[in-house]
């Protein structure tokens, strides 16, 4: 192999092996197979099909990304809409900053018995946490390829685990925020256990020109019941790479919406497992780009057993000479009967350098099953303008207007009432400042 | 009020309106007519100011103004209003939002003070009982899934909210059985005053019927052949177009 990238990232673990969590036990190990297989497979190119539209090889070259360095003096919010979007919302904070948590910045106090709130390092040994880490999905192989990289490297994350039948009191935010330039390997490993219930939000900012590489592990237990709210905003410098695997147990419900404003680059992969019957998931999202902006909505969902459900709506806007991808398979077993799995994308172009690349697919192997796909690209309706126009409102308000409306119906998802305002604001706001208009 | 003078349009590099003059004083409701093709729509979207529509000679003055001089929506705020033969769906746009919106962005174009939610709301209801249009309808997008008869009453519930000093109806009656045209020609008549003056552009006779002008002008190829009072309309009922047609030619 001849990647460069591929190479300074397996200098950083060698520097960095020692000083990384869970040194002397079974992580050890793993993180060393994963390395090797990382730096075997080289970073993913154009020519590998699920990477067709994203060349995250090239992203990553372009700013060598050395691990971020832990942040130093005081930190501060950048003064974004973004940044406080869920400030209102009575609610757990727990802060991360270049990767590390910050016990000095968070807030999450006073938690319900059984629910149990650590630092990744803190879980390593226990067996639930290994369970997650080595846990793969073998239907999306070249996708996943590329959480090797996470696992040699994770330094830091979200532990929760959550005990039978308890709920979380009230929503856990979860802010990372790059200070510094640099990249940070995050893993984020979420046990939901029978009947237990929860609400995390995920806000991803900050002004450091860095390589935020997240990988989230969620396990669902029998009727357990999540909500999921993620918002990245980060600068325009930043690559992005965000993977959500999930693994549903029998009727469990799982719901993910993730709005993506910020970064140059990004891509945000979810890979939902149905291992119960009765199952039901939800992945939406939303995503808003200008200038030379990239974002990649990449989603998996395997039926892999009968009787469950799933809906997936992206919808994004896009200005300027910024790029759109979705891609997204839903899989259907063979036994898999009574599926219900549906599969929406639309896109709108505000500008006509910005382009969108949409490949929803269909895998069915079953034959009683409700599936339906679609796609849509278009632009704003020249005849709703002057209509919204002819009524007295200017063109700027009418445009913004419709924007707003288009984003809505997917924003509709968001599985939490006061997020979801908070989300159809900051949608708002990013075409009213004139930033949709570059 | 409305003043218009040896107007030329053009579309797309052809002539469509070849020399129009047309007066209408407040008050007064005057009625277009003609067939197929000669130039009625166009017309209408010249007076709103849509793109693509393009003078080529003669004026048009409004309230005093030169209207050419105004984009789509200041001619809105100035208080031209037009009301489209087939309303435009808005998805995700609740017809309460968007008159909000409208209602507000013309007053504050006038410099007067936006109305608050609870003042809006008030008055939303207040226009829209006699046009029989009930909360569940502005809750809904925006002539989505409206019928013909819900989508014009739409348009006349804008209209009523507005309160534009010139109306112009494009083909109102288009799409709408005798019960539906009869709701709408009654808020249409609701809202004649001496202060608000009103162009009604239709094909047949029948909507005449129900809204009586004062005037009526036949448009054929682009020009007015011949302009009289309502009995004209009656006359073109029985004769029909086929005369203009000649003439145009």
């Amino acid at each position: 192999m001849n990647d460069k990238t591929a190479q300074s990232f397996a200098e950083a673990y060698d520097r960095e092996r020692p000083a990384l969590p869970g040194a002397d036990g079974w992580l050890a190990r793993r993180r060393d197979a994963a390395l090797k297989s990382f730096v075997e497979a080289g970073l993913p190119h154009r020519r590998i099909e699920e990477w067709k539209y994203t060349d995250l090889r090239q992203a990553l070259e372009k700013a060598a990304f050395a691990p971020a360095r832990a942040h130093e003096g005081a930190v501060v919010l950048p003064d974004t809409a973004a940044a406080s979007a869920f400030a209102a919302i009575d609610r757990h904070v727990v802060v991360f900053v270049n990767g590390r948590y910050r016990a000095d910045l968070s807030k999450a106090v006073r938690l319900p018995k059984g629910v149990e709130l650590h630092s990744l390092a803190d879980v390593l040994h226990e067996q639930w946490a290994k369970d997650l880490v080595e846990r793969r999905f073998d239907d999306a192989r070249q996708s996943e390829d590329i959480v090797d990289l996470n696992t040699a490297l994770m330094r830091d994350g979200l532990a929760l685990r959550i005990r039978k039948g308890v709920r979380l009191d009230k929503p856990l935010h979860l802010l990372f925020l790059a200070a510094d330039d640099g990249a940070s390997h995050t893993r984020n490993l979420i046990l939901l256990e029978e009947c237990a219930e929860a609400t995390i939000f995920e806000s991803h900012i900050g002004a450091g020109v860095a390589f935020a590489d997240i990988v989230t592990d969620i396990a669902l237990g029998d009727d357990a019941r999540l909500a999921h709210v993620k918002l990245q905003d980060e600068a325009a410098g930043t690559v992005h790479l965000a993977t959500l695997r999930s693994r549903l147990a029998a009727k469990s419900h799982l719901s993910s919406f993730t709005l993506t404003l910020g970064c140059g680059v990004s891509r945000t992969q979810s890979f939902v497992l149905f291992a119960g019957e009765g199952a039901e998931a939800h992945v939406n999202g939303a995503y808003a780009l200008k200038a030379t902006q990239h974002a990649d909505q990449f989603c998996v969902i395997d039926h892999a057993v009968p009787g469950c459900t799933s809906h997936t709506l992206f919808k994004g806007v896009l200005d300027g000479a910024s790029e759109g991808v979705f891609q997204g398979k839903v899989i259907v077993r063979p036994h898999a009967q009574k599926t219900d799995g549906r599969q929406m994308t639309h896109a709108l172009l505000l500008s006509r350098d910005a382009a969108m690349n949409a490949k929803p697919e269909l895998e069915i192997y079953a034959d009683d099953v409700q599936c339906a796909h679609g796609s849509t690209v278009g632009e704003l309706s020249r005849d709703a303008i002057f209509f919204l126009r002819s009524r007295g409102i200017p063109e700027a308000e009418a445009r913004q207007l419709l924007v707003s409306a288009f984003l809505d119906e997917a924003l509709d998802f968001v599985p939490h009432d006061a997020a979801r305002e908070a989300l159809k604001l900051l949608a708002a706001g990013w075409f009213a400042d004139g930033e949709g208009r570059a | 009020m409305l003043e218009i003078k040896n107007l030329h349009v053009s579309v797309h590099g052809k002539e469509i309106l070849k020399g129009i003059d047309l007066n209408i004083r407040a008050g007064e409701v005057h009625a277009i007519m003609g067939p197929n093709g000669s130039g009625k729509s166009t017309l209408s979207y010249v007076l709103s100011g849509r793109e693509g529509y393009e003078v080529t000679e003669g004026s048009i003055r409004f309230k005093g103004r030169d209207l050419t001089e105004l984009n789509v929506d200041e001619r809105a705020a100035t208080g031209i209003f037009l009301a489209f033969q087939y309303p435009i769906e808005i998805p995700g746009v609740t017809t309460m939002t968007f008159l909000k919106t409208a209602l507000n962005a013309q007053r504050k174009a006038r410099g007067e003070e936006e109305l608050d939610a609870v003042r809006f709301l008030k008055l939303v209801r207040e226009k829209a009982k006699p046009l029989n249009v009930p909360d569940e309808m502005l809750k809904r997008a925006l002539n989505v899934g409206f019928s013909g008869g819900e989508k014009k009453r739409a348009e006349i519930l804008q209209m009523a909210l507005l309160e534009p000093a010139l109306a112009v109806l494009d083909e109102t009656d288009s799409g709408l059985d005798i019960d539906a045209l009869k709701t709408v020609a009654e808020g249409v008549n609701a809202l004649r005053s001496p202060e608000r003056a009103m162009l009604v552009i239709t094909h047949y006779q029948r909507l005449l019927d129900y809204i009586v002008p004062d005037a009526v002008h036949v448009l054929s190829g682009g020009r007015i052949v011949r302009s009289g009072g309502k009995e004209l309309a009656h006359e073109l009922e029985k004769s029909g177009y086929a005369a203009y047609d000649a003439d145009a030619a």
